[in-house]
């Protein structure tokens, strides 16, 4: 059921021969012709990627803040607000906004009052108790007025596909797909959710959220062994604290510190809107006149301030545990607006990514100590100081402490000088094929252009990006292995079985 | 398509129901047939409201299809879009065919066929090939389908299609990349019990399959170990070829010129016989039963449960799919709205009535919650199941969910990719290509009272198997309310190696010998109950005084007097505590099993079951001066070997395989037994030797032993 009438995007590129080497320029100028890009009054921005293969349409509302500016004891708030986002507006998910809405700040009012009991020097547990069971009466009033999950039901009712939402470290981003003529649906209840947002059941949503960390985090070995890697790794910037929230900061978190967050940095000028797929780009200019043109302009919200200083030596740690080993390395680096990205990235990549790359070969291939090998710059977010981090699974009967001796080998070679032109063309080369097949869809597209508008300030650099990759020498791997891949600036964690004895012996010595 | 008119209908019914007290039936006809403007003025909130133009113009893109003189039928499909070339091959053939003692065959078959490459373009040569193309190529074989797969630039398509022919067929299945697979292979069964969730999956698999099905079983050490390069090389050449194959190709291309190179490059795919996959019928019997695996270092259960479910071509297989999508479609399924909006017991409940083409698929509700309401959780959604079974769904909830159905539509069909995949996957699995049409006609006319029905046809509330993954401590005995709980063991068999093979020899002479032995260690008018021992133990050096009572068949309690305390062991029935120093601990599962195994190996044992362990009479043996009579018994599915003396009839030497931990291998274990003694109609030896891989490991002498006390 694809459009009879395909306008292919990209006509240039049906040229053989040539298209390795310019494939980004040319991509580049064929979506200029497809993009429309434009900024409300108030600094909302818009990227509208026209793409008519069949009528349906993506959309992606990036927004720049993730766990990273969650205040100080107060984690996991960012992506508490992504799941209340999902909870209805004034209009939406409620029977009476009017009766719900104070009840709602009574709800609030009482747990804090709650948590005053509870953090005070002496907590008096039958004033607690009352406080618990008024907050659990006013609870239930105003769960009388709620119309359960009403906003994602609309949205499914219409048809809509992939509904949900993320927060990472640096960013929130809430996307789904509708068919092309429903477009106007999507205006209505996104700009309603940012510009209404009503807490509802925020106390009921957090016992959610906890059992989200319970899955994802508590009852998961590789993700408690991240958790503790940036917790060692990191000693001042909140790239070091748990993103989903430790326990404790959960039950902090209360709707008028959720508020506060959301008057901070759900303003206009902080969020980026990609629409992709079948659509008129001159109709979304109107609707998003008049859907989100009424949006309130607002300051900048604040920067981190916080800068990670520089490590004093290496550290390490492991978690004995009932799971089969993973080793863990890290070395601080740099965040994405920095040079040396690009020349860390390709690292990464002739190191372990694909059949052919140094590690992959050696470890997996050759010497079989490795089930899996893993090296990447940008843990655990790239918009700060990052990190290089290599991941070892090693295969059954094989310690931690072997891969970690191969690892650090391969990398001594690498400040050597031992990497290749023929491996860095290789890198290239396959950092383009992937960015080629990754324009396939139109959520890809919309995702992709929407985070490198907002965390780069221009969606071209999607594909001038590559371009920089260009410049990129084999002096450069060389130096930045030997700048960052240092012993001192190093993290090495791991988790061993509880019944092996070994623990993570210094390979150095 | 008519599928922009779902939402005036959905709120035209909302709307009917609701001013039904007011008017009569006629007018309600009426209504029903009105424009959708007359809806316009009626509704809650502007989102029932709004008014959509009408779904641009499309058409599903025509796939172009032939057939080579070998069998093969090829799919086509332009897409300009990209200048890339993708092209899938499909065979007939999976781990379906595969036997038990082998399982995992099938896909280091599909790992290998990639990893090890071709004699022209071995592995090395073939990876730089293609990843300085940015090209990939890839093969795999699942349960019930296998797969070649391309994906190149379009100016690389003419060079590297042969490759990818050659690849498909001839590969070379070195031997280093065969033992490569299979070691990856061992590593990850090591690390199964690592996630909760897989642990679940696995599990409530078995219980519903069984565990030594095709559907239920999974790959062990053991069956890893029976994988030689020759079965994967058999198993190749039998169903790759032609008459097993469906190739289609989608991407930058001239249809025309296309259709002659692939006749050309898959024309000498020899045509070969067609692979009948034959799939078992699945003998279920609905049954309660409460199963409970514990993982002492997760705060969270794991929580499925369900029963069997059914088959594609149902023909009841659109109206269950609406009663499923009720029960668990996405943000409006019941499960997600009462478990976690109204709970807030979980971050993702869900659940699916499975429908496979080839053999039943599964039913199940899947809910992780905190330990400490796992089984509110199980309650909770028991009542789900109940509810839909006991109350006829609303008409709003009706067509709210056909509204999910029938408007997303057209995302099946967004893709090239996908319109290609589709057809070829129905074509597979034997559905009509209308297939999906024919769903969304019955999605259209599902009932409220049809929903019902299906729910009370197919859903089983009062016979589910539940089956929980967690924290044994903070759960408590929560489960016990739904009757006994069976506790799963989940740790990891160790290769059998040869200890599991069948041994030939005389049953009959084998039978005769084992009841001599029978008799002499136990008299036939002394009824054996326990047995107490006492003595000192030499091990690595060090003599330590031991008291062993054993109620046979199934406890052990031991008191060792070892250098750092008395150490006291009591077991029973699959597990048991250990106390060093006062402090009492559970046994390690490890450990109670270690326990277990060597008791059931013990000769008295085995002299207590000697009619069930199938005794084999397999030659004699020279040990010492003395010729012996080798008699193999089957214990636990394990062969163990006894040397008996022909005049004593005693079995001096038992000799059998087992796992070392600390070696990482299989060891031979053999028990040297002498200074037999007898007390009241027992005999024991009071002098035991133990080797393992024949280096002494251990030495036992004992002061007395006790009958029944």
């Amino acid at each position: 059921m694809l459009r009879r009438f395909l306008r292919p995007l990209s006509i240039v590129l049906l040229a053989l021969g040539i298209f390795l080497q310019s494939a980004s320029a040319q991509s580049l100028e064929d979506f200029e012709q497809k993009v429309t890009e434009f900024t409300l009054d108030n600094g909302l921005k818009f990227i509208v990627i026209k793409r008519p293969v069949a009528p349906v349409v993506s959309m992606v509302s990036f927004v720049d803040v993730g766990d990273a500016n969650d205040p100080t004891g107060h984690t996991g708030l960012a992506h508490i607000f992504e799941h209340m986002a999902f909870k209805g507006t004034h209009q939406v998910g409620t029977t009476n906004w009017e009766k719900e809405k104070p009840l709602l700040q009574k709800v609030d009012r009482t747990y804090q009052e709650w948590l005053t009991e509870k953090y005070s020097p002496e907590p008096d547990s039958a004033k607690m108790d009352t406080l618990w069971k008024r907050f659990e009466d006013l609870r239930e009033q105003a769960g009388q007025y709620v119309k359960n999950n009403e906003f994602s039901q609309i949205i499914e009712r219409n048809g809509g596909t992939g509904l949900n939402a993320g927060t990472s470290m640096d960013y929130t981003v809430y996307f789904y797909n509708l068919p092309e003529n429903r477009i106007k649906l999507w205006f209505n209840l996104e700009s309603d959710r940012f510009k209404n947002p009503v807490f509802r059941e925020f106390y009921k949503e957090k016992e959610v959220v906890r059992e989200e960390r319970r899955r994802r985090v508590d009852s998961n070995p590789i993700r408690r062994l991240l958790e503790e890697f940036t917790a060692v790794a990191y000693t001042a910037h909140p790239y070091g604290r748990s993103g989903i929230g430790w326990h404790s900061d959960i039950t902090a978190n209360t709707i008028e510190d959720a508020r506060e967050f959301y008057d901070t940095y759900y303003v206009p000028n902080n969020i980026t809107m990609a629409i992709a797929g079948d659509v008129n780009p001159e109709n979304i200019k109107q609707m998003a006149k008049k859907y989100f043109g009424d949006l309130k302009a607002a300051p900048e919200p604040p920067p981190v301030y916080t800068k990670e200083p520089d490590q004093r030596g290496e550290r390490r740690f492991t978690i004995k545990g009932q799971s089969q080993p993973i080793l863990l390395m890290g070395y601080h680096t740099v965040p994405e607006s920095h040079p040396d990205f690009d020349a860390l990235q390709l690292l990464g990549s002739i190191l372990s990514g694909g059949r052919t790359s140094i590690l992959y070969k050696r470890m997996v291939e050759k010497e079989q100590t490795a089930l899996q090998v893993g090296a990447f710059n940008g843990y655990p977010g790239t918009k700060y100081e990052s990190m290089f981090l290599t991941l070892g699974v090693p295969n059954k009967d094989v310690g931690v402490d072997t891969l970690e001796t191969t690892i650090l080998e391969e990398i001594e070679k690498v400040k050597n000088g031992s990497i290749t032109q023929e491996e860095l063309e290789r890198a290239r080369t396959n950092a383009r094929a992937n960015l080629i097949r990754s324009l396939d869809s139109n959520s890809g597209i919309a995702r992709t252009f929407a985070q490198t508008e907002a965390q780069q300030g221009d969606w071209r650099k999607v594909f001038t990006g590559l371009q920089d990759l260009e410049k990129i020498t084999l002096d450069d791997l060389q130096r930045v292995a030997k700048k960052y891949l240092t012993k001192e600036n190093r993290t090495v964690g791991a988790i061993v079985n509880k019944e092996d004895s070994k623990e993570v012996a210094n390979a150095d010595q | 398509m008519q599928i922009n008119n779902q939402q005036f209908s959905r709120t035209l019914i909302t709307k009917t129901i609701m001013n039904m007290k007011k008017i009569g039936a006629f007018f309600l006809l009426l209504l029903l047939v009105a424009s959708c403007a007359e809806t316009q003025k009626v509704t809650k909130t502007d989102y029932e409201n709004l008014e959509y133009p009408e779904l641009n113009d499309f058409q599903k893109p025509e796939v172009e299809t032939f057939t080579t003189d070998n069998g093969i039928t090829f799919y086509m499909v332009e897409d300009t879009e990209l200048p890339l070339i993708d092209v899938r091959v499909n065979v007939r053939t999976g781990g379906v065919l595969v036997p038990n003692e082998k399982t995992g065959l099938a896909s280091i078959t599909g790992t290998v066929m990639r990893s090890g490459g071709t004699d022209t373009y071995p592995s090395d040569s073939l990876n730089v090939l293609l990843e300085n193309r940015a090209a990939s190529m890839e093969t795999g074989i699942g349960f019930s389908s296998g797969y070649a797969r391309m994906n190149v630039l379009q100016e690389d398509f003419d060079s590297l299609l042969p490759i990818f022919v050659d690849l498909l067929m001839n590969p070379a299945f070195p031997e280093e990349k065969v033992e490569l697979a299979k070691k990856q292979t061992k590593s990850s069964i090591s690390r199964r019990n690592d996630d909760p969730g897989q642990i679940a999956a696995r599990e409530f698999e078995q219980l519903i399959y069984g565990e030594n099905s095709v559907y239920g079983r999974t790959p062990e050490y053991a069956t890893v170990n029976n994988i030689s390069r020759e079965d994967l090389v058999k198993f190749h050449d039998e169903h790759f070829n032609g008459q097993n194959m469906m190739v289609g190709v989608v991407g930058d291309f001239d249809a025309e010129t296309m259709k002659k190179k692939l006749q050309k490059a898959f024309g000498e795919v020899p045509a070969g016989e067609k692979t009948e996959l034959d799939f078992p019928d699945v003998g279920y019997d609905y049954q309660q039963s409460v199963n409970f695996v514990n993982k002492s270092d997760v705060n969270q259960s794991v929580v499925l449960m369900g029963h069997i479910g059914g088959l594609r071509d149902n023909p009841d297989y659109p109206k269950v799919q609406v009663m499923n999508k009720v029960l668990s479609g996405g943000f409006s399924g019941r499960i997600l709205q009462v478990i976690r909006t109204e709970l807030g017991l979980a971050y993702s409940p869900g659940g699916q009535f499975g429908m496979n083409s080839f053999y039943p698929g599964e039913f199940y509700v899947q809910v992780r919650t905190k330990s400490s309401t796992t089984s509110q959780v199980i309650d909770a959604v028991k009542k789900e199941l109940k509810r839909i079974q006991q109350e006829p769904i609303s008409q709003e909830e009706l067509q709210d969910t056909k509204d999910q159905i029938l408007n997303s539509v057209v995302f099946q069909y967004d893709s090239y990719d996908k319109v290609l995949g589709q057809q070829m996957s129905y074509a597979y699995r034997g559905l009509p290509s209308d297939a999906f049409e024919e769903y969304i006609e019955g999605v259209k006319a599902t009932t409220v009272e049809d929903v019902q029905e299906m729910a009370q046809k197919y859903l089983h509330p009062n016979q589910l198997e539940i089956l929980v993954v967690g924290n044994k401590e903070e759960i408590g005995d929560q489960l016990t309310k739904y009757g006994d709980v069976n506790t799963i063991d989940i740790s990891i068999p160790q290769p059998g190696e040869d200890s599991q093979k069948m041994v030939e020899g005389n049953a009959q002479k084998g039978q005769e010998l084992l009841t001599k032995m029978v008799h002499s260690v136990i008299s036939p008018d002394t009824d054996l109950n326990t047995l107490t021992v006492k003595g000192d133990v030499t091990q690595m050096g060090r003599t330590m005084s031991t008291t062993m009572t054993v109620d046979y068949p199934d406890a052990i309690e031991q008191t060792i007097q070892a250098p750092m305390g008395t150490l006291q062991l009591s077991y029973k029935g699959g597990s048991g505590t250990m106390t060093v120093g006062g402090q009492e601990r559970p046994l390690p599962p490890a450990m109670a099993k270690g326990l277990k195994s060597t008791l059931n190996r013990s000769f008295i044992s085995i002299a207590l079951n000697a009619d069930s362990v199938n005794p084999k009479f397999v030659g004699t043996e020279d040990v010492e001066g003395t010729s012996y009579s080798k008699v193999n018994v089957s214990v636990d599915d394990t062969n163990v070997m006894l040397l008996i003396d022909p005049e004593t009839n005693y079995p001096d030497i038992i000799r059998y395989k087992q796992f070392s931990p600390q070696q990482g291998s299989q060891v031979t274990v053999e028990n040297r037994n002498s200074d037999w003694t007898v007390t009241e109609g027992v005999a024991y030896p009071y002098k035991q030797v133990t080797f393992i891989s024949g280096s002494k490991s251990a030495e036992a002498t004992y002061k007395s032993h006790k009958v029944n006390k």
